[in-house]
């Protein structure tokens, strides 16, 4: 009876474990960050730390889920960066640009899936491939890495509005989000080709021996994965008007971070978008509150690296938990 | 519980309970194993058989009854001390660590030293595994290979070397023929005569009863976490073991209804698979069971696997229901309602990690889904399945991991229920599944036979072809040599031909 009882008790902690770090984490910079919780930083946090990690790590958790993983998610947001800045330069319409700028960011997730699907490389070298392919090619494009900046004159105010524009009072990038995470939890749990991809990531052959078409499965999914986060692309440079090349990079480890996160506190083991964006909630509140709590800047990767080691020893604890269950 | 005194009892569990949560897995189980005897222990899964074992290998403690190794009572047993106590286990798949060498995996922490040294003996250990190696099996390993580049059998032979160089007293063996073909199970039986011989005691746990009678002295039944009866094999039969496991008559063992087989489904056409399997030719009707068996390499699961499409024939037509089909791929072997229960079910077969449910339709989410997946209509499918193959889970959220041999087959069984196939082509469909589910998936094959599906069982258990097939098909050498009326067969009249007996008094005359 006692057991029982413990054993569900921590199945529970399991499943809302994520929940009550978050809310410890608010607790804890609540009292230490003056301003924390001001509605202002709040806000910031979820434009600035929240919107962008968000889409980004929603993309890898399809990889993820896949059984996969992609690196080179920053090559596609690059890559969609580039279209669309190169687009509105030679004087195309923002909405054509910007659909350029998806199809630029696809390009990748084409490349990849015939590596992976078609090839057969594993996901880790194929992307990682593609990512040094990626920097090469920016290079190439830009003189050796040269920004390419849209004449302040000439950005037409369509094209800041991804980045700057807010819909009934809502910033378009946390709106952006909000459908991105929406529709990522709908096709991954609600639709058979999320349930194959599950699948897929689970055990590859029972898919097979069941009559389905892997190879397109995968080849989809990387194609998918590249698109959403181009969508980061779109914004970033409607944000501060450049492209920078290689900068997308810059979210691969927090998406990744936020991802495992997401499935280290599944009680299945399971990729999920509500636990990646959880995750992204964690790592985005983390950074921002031992900001404000004035804390040298170069500390923040420790508190992020802390968060980690903390997130697998609880899933750690859990699972032995439930193994003993 | 036949002595109860210490007449010669070298391990002696008496009245074992075990409790695992509010479950019982054993209620009062008794096991006495005589000093020099081969001692059989068998029951259907969830009698209680591991448990048991596990208990004795202390890696469970009992919650009641005592444990005697030699006459010496044991509160509590780790598994170091019963290894210092001369009890070795060999598992089945366990306990080997797949990187490891040879070398390395045989002497893992017993290793031997220079004598007055920390370092190890390494040419001692050499020699006295080489020694052992040569002595019972007659053959040498390489000491640098890795495990995971051996067989099953040659693992086998890693596990047993290593519990020899410590000098067993007791060898407790654990389905070991799980994974063996023919040829090395009987090289095993060898093996096992031959320790005992040698005064070391064998415990002996399989599933096939024909393998206990075959080499056990006495036979200990498990049902329902009790010992039900110890009996000495030669005063016994593998039929009535059987049914003191099930506790009821063998004569409902194959239970096979008369379907008169109808048009054809499936026409095979000189199939042929390069090097594999030449000039296949056979028809598939409805309602009709079709038997093929023969030796690995036979061709005949080659057969089996080029039909769903797994693999390219290099020559000849297959078409189902006079539909010409040109099959490179499970995808569209599907789409002609073909389906395919493997052989490696826990790798091919269901996915242990999904749940019964996500199992269930993973082949035919097209009927489930409109845009999204209709989690409702899902669920009533599986909950009727669950039902109709009486499939023994937690409930259909429950991991397929959970879940006993016999119910995992069920649930593979169950994906292609759902997909409404037309043409079941079984590979092995009850190796690895105990008595009772046996004669359930048995009683499922009829009744797909029933309702005119046409059903190919791939199987080397000829007596179970026998009994639920229409006909059989015998392979050899990559050709079907021989086709046999199942009612009007007798076993040893196939085996013949799966031999390949009948082929060398051919060439010889």
């Amino acid at each position: 009876m006692a057991t029982a009882f413990l054993s569900s008790l921590t199945r529970g902690i399991g499943r809302y474990a994520l929940v009550a770090a978050l809310t410890a984490v608010f607790a804890l910079f609540a009292t230490l960050a003056p301003g924390f919780l001001s509605g202002a930083n709040l806000l910031s946090v979820l434009v600035n730390n929240f919107a962008l990690l968000a889409i980004v790590a929603v993309a890898m958790t399809f990889a993820v889920s896949a059984g996969g993983i992609d690196l080179s998610v920053g090559t596609a947001i690059d890559f969609a960066s580039f279209a669309f800045v190169s687009l509105v330069l030679a004087g195309q319409p923002v909405a054509l640009a910007a659909l350029g700028g998806l199809a630029g960011g696809a390009l990748v997730g084409v490349f990849n899936a015939v590596l992976i699907a078609g090839i057969g490389i594993s996901p880790f070298l194929a992307t990682l491939g593609t990512l040094f392919v990626g920097r090469s090619v920016q290079q190439l494009l830009t003189n050796g890495g040269n920004p390419v900046y849209l004449p302040p004159a000439g950005v037409p105010e369509a094209f800041r509005f991804l980045g700057h524009g807010t819909v009934a009072g809502i910033p378009v990038p946390l709106l952006l989000a909000a459908l991105v995470i929406a529709g990522a939890w709908l096709v991954l749990s609600q639709t058979r080709f999320g349930r194959v991809v599950l699948a897929t990531g689970i055990q590859a052959s029972v898919v097979r021996y069941s009559g389905i078409r892997l190879s397109r499965v995968t080849a989809a999914n990387y194609v998918l994965v590249s698109t959403i986060a181009a969508v980061v692309g779109l914004i970033l440079t409607s944000t501060v008007t450049v492209y920078i090349p290689s900068s997308g990079n810059a979210f691969l480890l927090n998406a990744i971070g936020a991802t495992f996160i997401g499935t280290t506190f599944d009680p299945r083991g399971r990729p999920n978008v509500p636990g990646t964006v959880l995750g992204v909630l964690l790592l985005g509140v983390v950074a921002n509150g031992l900001l404000l709590s004035g804390l040298n800047f170069y500390w923040q990767q420790v508190g992020t690296g802390l968060l980690i080691f903390s997130v697998l020893a609880i899933g750690f604890a859990n699972r032995k938990a439930a193994a003993r269950a | 519980m036949a002595d109860t005194t210490n007449g010669g009892a070298i391990v002696r569990l008496e009245n074992i309970v075990k409790r695992f949560g509010g479950a019982a897995a054993l209620s009062g189980a008794s096991l006495s194993v005589k000093r020099d005897s081969v001692h059989g222990l068998v029951g259907q899964n969830g009698a209680g058989k591991s448990t048991l074992i596990k208990l004795l290998a202390g890696l469970h403690r009992a919650d009641e009854g005592t444990v005697e190794i030699d006459g010496e009572a044991y509160d509590r047993l780790t598994p170091h001390l019963v290894e210092e106590l001369g009890i070795h286990f060999i598992h089945q798949d366990r306990l080997l660590v797949p990187t490891f060498t040879v070398g390395e995996a045989l002497f893992l922490g017993r290793e031997l030293r220079i004598p007055g040294t920390p370092f190890l003996d390494r040419t001692g250990m050499r020699r006295k595994s080489a020694e052992i190696l040569a002595r019972y099996f007659g053959l040498s390993l390489p000491q640098s290979a890795l495990i995971a580049d051996l067989s099953a059998a040659e693992k086998q032979i890693v596990q047993i070397t290593r519990a020899l160089i410590a000098n067993p007293r007791v060898l407790v063996f654990d389905e070991p023929t799980a994974a063996l073909v023919r040829r090395e199970a009987d090289l095993l039986f060898q093996l096992i005569h031959r320790l005992s011989a040698e005064g070391i005691t064998i415990l002996y746990i399989s599933h096939y009863l024909g393998e206990i009678v075959d080499i056990c002295d006495t036979v200990t039944v498990l049902r329902n976490g009790r010992d039900v009866a110890t009996l000495p094999v030669a005063e016994t039969s593998a039929t009535e073991i059987g049914a003191l496991m099930v506790n009821r008559a063998l004569g409902e063992l194959y239970p096979k209804p008369d379907v008169i087989p109808g048009e054809v489904l499936l026409q095979v056409e000189n199939l042929a698979l390069a090097e594999r399997f030449d000039a296949v030719s056979f028809a598939l009707r409805k309602g009709e069971v079709l038997g093929l068996t023969g030796l690995v390499g036979s061709g005949a699961k080659e057969v089996v696997r080029t039909l769903f499409g797994l693999d390219l024939p290099t020559g000849g037509a297959v078409s189902v229901n006079g539909e010409t089909v040109f099959s490179a791929d499970p995808a569209e072997a599907t789409e002609k309602r073909l389906a395919l229960v493997p052989e490696d079910r826990r790798r091919d077969g269901v996915a242990l990690d999904l749940s019964v449910t996500e199992n269930t339709t993973l082949a035919s989410l097209d009927r489930f889904s409109r845009g999204l997946i209709d989690h409702g209509s899902e669920r009533r499918q599986t909950e009727d399945l669950v039902k109709r193959l009486q499939i023994k889970t937690d409930g259909i959220d429950a991991l397929v991991r959970t879940l006993s041999g016999g119910n995992q087959q069920k649930v593979a069984i169950a994906k292609w229920l759902s997909r409404q196939s037309e043409i079941y082509l079984l590979d092995e469909p009850t190796v690895g599944v105990d008595i009772a589910a046996k004669v359930e998936i048995y009683r499922l094959i009829g009744e797909l036979a029933e309702r005119g599906a046409g059903i190919l069982v791939l199987s080397s258990d000829i007596e179970e072809l026998l009994g639920i097939t229409d006909r059989i098909l015998v392979f050899f050498r990559g050709r079907v040599t021989r086709q046999f009326t199942s009612s009007e067969t007798s076993p040893d009249q196939v085996l013949a031909d799966v031999t390949g007996a009948h082929e060398t008094l051919r060439h010889a005359g």
